[in-house]
């Protein structure tokens, strides 16, 4: 099958406005939903679930929240580790005080939690741009994991400081606790992150999209023209923070079952997410999950050809993957600033005109 | 020319008569620091009007209209537009108001295609809520396909066609200028402030800008302030001209007024100022 | 008032007040030294350096390892070939080392504006900082594997440890028969406060009277402008890089004296950050002033507010309070009003 877009006719504003113009892209993405949500659950095992396809889609909520506001509204923040904790916790203290909630609306409402907390620290944005703004969420990232450290309320007095997920079903299945089955994990973390990716498409192509991007790229122009900076800068905020709660949420209750602030949500994971932003692309949403694929699927590469094939000790393994990672993101900016997404655009125009190259 | 126009275009109804008062600008100081940017300027703009704002370089006539959207706050004097009274505003309220204008150095959002920035324009006009935005279904579908056909009016206004999806970034300087034209165009605006349309063309994008200029007017009856140096442009596009110097006013009138003032004559060839 | 006589001395209480502040301006004037290099790049280039603190760690296990003869990349070396080597001698005199590992800053600098700057000009900021963070990991990693992660004691030869005599002058003040042992001052502090005080003073000086200096601010003041008149960018950069590398390394130095080389150091680039929204990106007196405060404010919050809530305060107290100050004045503590045009 060929890409290409000649005879493919639009006759109305709606399907000029779709999201894959052209059919044999359209095919493309049906198919690998049709693979994804009907032939790898059948194939998935323990080690594909818990070491990279659930890792793929939890880091994958959490770089499409991180691009919607950092991508679309221009907003730097480096309080990702912390709203992801806020979204774990937020998960674990209602999944203990209702357990009758089904797990699929307590994911829902920690991203909310998450989305209220999100725009109390998104409010300095209002008086206070760029790096002043990065440094700024660096405050929200320290003090809320100090948070949860230190009011024994949040991890419910628990001895040892670590919240642990009790077993939830949907459908009678279980989707979080130590027996879930590794298919249904994973189709539950797979519907939320299509469900909320879609949403975040239409998001960044209908209004409120575009007053984000008008704040990202002149913000005094965009209130003279009448976006209110206030409200596109605190719903960026608050999506963002919910995408990046739900993130959490999952984080915490499906894939590791059990966390301890400090190390699960540190300022690395900040930075993580950052950098799958950057890398896959921002303000695309492809990028999101371009980046996220990357930087999950590299350490996992590497660690099996350093470990396993050349049988080199973890820790020196560890200190040259961070050396790579270092390394990658420096080489992939001084390529292409505009991520993976972008790299992919530029195949794609090069195959509308393939085989001729003008 | 101005005459001939069928009152059944003027939209924006808000019960003023054609040639009645749209905008007052009565006192307006505005200082930053110690720095004086304007003292003491009155004009007035009637509906349906092209009024040029002219002067030398430094001579307050960006800070005015800045002044007018709200994005200056001047010490002294009000604003009165479509008879509402004020002096402090936000630019975003302003803009909700019916104020539109472009931009002296092009404030285009370079990351968006030519239709999105137009599309920007209907912002004040688009009301649907977040989450039927987000289901991209119901009132916010209807409401974007509706603003969709009023942007595609304006596209082929300007004739821009051509590059409706190309990011601005890409576009040539001409039809950036362009593009702006018709981002201030679709928030359908009671009031079009033009900052220097036409600086840095060349004669044949002049004719261009000039005829756009005029057709807005004329076609769509849109009341226009517009600020530019070539005099020859503004003595032929405006009804009435103020000209400005040091932050004053020197001169006001028709063109023809203006042309024959002494005072706007010396700020123009440089008699020393006392 | 906190300052009360009775009978003959001062209130014991204030006294520990004073004690915590002196600590708070020593640990401050150690702040304002990161905080330094951080706003020499951010001047001169625009970019937000966020491998400072790492430059720091990187230099100071640089030095401890040629201090004690370590074989570079000893761990990979000898993990591909089989080997089992460690250490080439017993390493060379403090000075040299000094000298050297200063020498491997200007090639790192040298090295930064080669293969990463050069490439990355007339990108916007954020590109820049997403790129120095990509710096800050391959070094951390880099410097792990040459030198090894385990934590190294860092010895040039400066005094440390409590001063008596400060403890015993400051003993008489209390009222006799106070419950008071004197005020605790380590001489580590007050060297590495005098060193800092001696490098920003020649900072200055190097500004204000040398070309290179002037060159310096030109550039800080407008890129374009200082291009057209023949100042070359590119060795601009080199220089600066190094001058925020020799920073790096007194602070690498003080730092790993006080408290092991080890990967934490790299995390008072951390500290450092609030510092600069507090005295602005731009300004070198916003830099030791926001440090100062910064300093104080933590120790005060950790005596005093630390004990109420929790404990472990540090973390984000200094965050909060630079927060709040940048709500009432965005352009920090030194920089101009900002005037918004369009």
């Amino acid at each position: 099958m060929l890409y290409r877009e000649t005879g493919d006719f639009k006759s109305s504003y709606a399907t000029d406005q779709q999201t894959f113009p052209i059919r044999s892209e359209r095919y493309l993405f049906w198919g690998a939903m049709v693979i994804a949500f009907l032939v790898v659950p059948f194939f998935i095992n323990d080690y594909w679930e818990k070491s990279v396809l659930v890792p793929l889609l939890v880091w994958s909520m959490a770089a499409l929240g991180l691009n919607i506001l950092t991508g679309y509204c221009g907003q730097v923040s480096l309080g990702t580790g912390g709203f992801m904790a806020v979204g774990a916790y937020a998960c674990y203290k209602l999944m203990t005080a209702f357990p009758d909630l089904n797990i699929f609306f307590v994911v829902i409402l920690s991203g909310g939690v998450t989305a209220f907390v999100g725009m109390l620290f998104g409010l300095p944005s209002l008086r206070i741009k760029g790096f002043y703004l990065a440094v700024a969420t660096l405050a929200a990232q320290f003090f809320l994991v100090w948070l949860f450290n230190k009011v024994p309320w949040f991890y419910n007095y628990s001895a040892s400081g670590q919240i642990t997920a009790p077993e939830r079903t949907i459908f009678g299945i279980a989707v979080t606790g130590a027996s879930a089955p590794p298919w249904a994990t994973y189709l539950f973390c797979l519907t939320l992150v299509f469900l909320f990716a879609w949403m975040a498409r239409n998001l960044t192509r209908g209004t409120l999209g575009r007053s984000w991007m008008a704040i990202r790229d002149m913000d005094i122009a965009a209130e003279i023209i009448g976006v209110q900076p206030l409200k596109a800068k605190i719903s960026a905020f608050a999506v963002s923070s919910f995408y990046i709660g739900v993130a959490g949420a999952l984080y915490f209750s499906v894939w590791l079952g059990a966390v301890e602030p400090t190390e699960a949500f540190g300022i690395n994971v900040s930075f993580l997410v950052l950098f799958m932003v950057i890398i896959g692309g921002l303000g695309s949403i492809l990028g999101s999950f371009l980046g996220a694929a990357f930087l999950t699927l590299m350490p996992v590469l590497l660690k099996n050809v350093m470990v396993g094939g050349l049988g080199w000790p973890t820790d020196l393994a560890a200190h040259f993957e961070i050396m790579l990672v270092g390394g990658l993101i420096v080489f992939f900016l001084i390529v292409e600033p505009h991520g993976l997404a972008q790299l992919w655009r530029l195949v794609k125009e090069k195959l509308r005109l393939w085989p001729f190259p003008y | 020319m101005n005459q001939h126009i069928d009152p059944g275009t003027l939209r924006a109804d808000d019960g003023i008569e054609r040639g009645g008062m749209l905008l007052h600008v009565d006192n307006i100081s505005l200082s930053f620091g110690g720095v004086k940017a304007i003292t003491d300027v009155s004009f007035d703009v009637k509906k349906g009007e092209i009024r040029a704002i002219i002067g030398p370089n430094g001579a307050g006539k960006t800070s005015m209209l800045n002044v007018i959207n709200g994005f200056y706050h001047p010490q002294e004097g009000t604003i009165t537009f479509r008879g509402e009274k004020r002096r402090r505003m936000r630019p975003h309220r302003a803009a909700s108001q019916g104020i539109a204008r472009t931009f002296q150095n092009i404030a285009l959002f370079k990351g968006m295609t030519t239709l999105d920035n137009i599309m920007t324009g209907r912002m004040t006009l688009m009301k649907s809520s977040m989450l039927s935005q987000a289901m991209w279904w119901g009132p916010a579908h209807r409401e974007e396909i509706a603003h969709r056909e009023t942007v595609e009016k304006i596209i082929d206004f300007l004739e821009i066609e051509h590059i409706r999806k190309t990011p601005v970034g890409r576009l040539p300087y001409g039809l950036q200028k362009r593009v702006e034209l018709g981002r201030a165009l679709a928030a359908d605006p009671a009031l079009l402030l033009l900052d220097e349309p036409m600086a840095g063309m060349n004669l044949e994008e002049k004719e261009d800008m000039s005829r756009f200029v005029l057709d807005v007017n004329q076609q769509f009856g849109t009341t226009i302030a517009l600020i530019e140096h070539d005099m020859g442009v503004v003595m032929d596009l405006s009804d009435r001209v103020v000209v400005l110097d040091y932050g004053r006013k020197i001169g006001d009138g028709t063109p023809d007024e203006v042309r024959n003032n002494q005072a706007v004559i010396d700020a123009y060839l440089g008699v020393s100022h006392e | 008032m906190v300052l009360q006589a009775r009978g003959h001395g001062v209130s014991p209480d204030f006294l520990n007040f004073i004690e915590t502040v002196l600590n708070g301006l020593m640990s401050g004037v150690m702040y304002s030294l990161v905080a330094l290099g951080f706003v020499l790049i951010f001047k001169a280039s625009g970019i937000f350096n966020f491998a400072q603190g790492v430059m720091a760690l990187f230099a100071a296990l640089t030095l401890v390892g040629l201090q004690t003869g370590q074989v570079p990349f000893a761990h990979l070396i000898n993990a591909i070939l089989g080997t089992d080597i460690h250490h080439w001698g017993p390493g060379l005199p403090t000075v040299l080392a000094i000298l050297v590992t200063m020498l491997v800053m200007i090639a790192l600098a040298f090295l930064i504006e080669k293969v990463v700057l050069k490439h990355l000009v007339n990108q916007e900021p954020i590109i820049l900082f997403m790129a120095t963070i990509g710096l800050a990991y391959f070094l951390e990693g880099m410097g792990d594997l040459m030198w090894g992660a385990d934590v190294k004691a860092l010895d040039v030869g400066l005094p440390s440890g409590g001063s008596f005599w400060w403890e015993d002058v400051t003993r008489a003040w209390a009222p006799e028969g106070a419950d008071y042992f004197g005020m605790y001052i380590d001489t580590l502090d007050v060297s590495a406060a005098i060193i800092a005080v001696v490098l920003v003073v020649a900072l200055t000086l190097f500004s204000q009277y040398t070309a290179t200096g002037r060159a310096l601010r030109a550039v800080a003041d407008d890129h374009q402008a200082a291009l057209s008149v023949g100042i070359s960018l590119r060795s601009i950069w080199v220089i600066v890089w190094s001058i925020a590398g020799f920073v790096a390394l007194v602070a690498g130095i003080m730092w790993g004296a006080k408290s092991g080389v080890q990967f934490s150091l790299s995390l008072i680039a951390l500290k450092a950050l609030p510092v600069l929204i507090l005295g602005g990106f731009t300004s070198i007196p916003g830099a030791i002033v926001g440090g100062l405060i910064i300093g104080v404010g933590e120790k005060l919050a950790e005596a005093y507010v630390g004990p109420i809530v929790g404990g472990a305060v540090e973390n984000w107290f200094a965050y909060m309070v630079a927060l709040a100050f940048l709500l009432f004045r965005p352009q920090g503590l030194y920089g101009e009003k900002i005037i918004e045009r369009i």
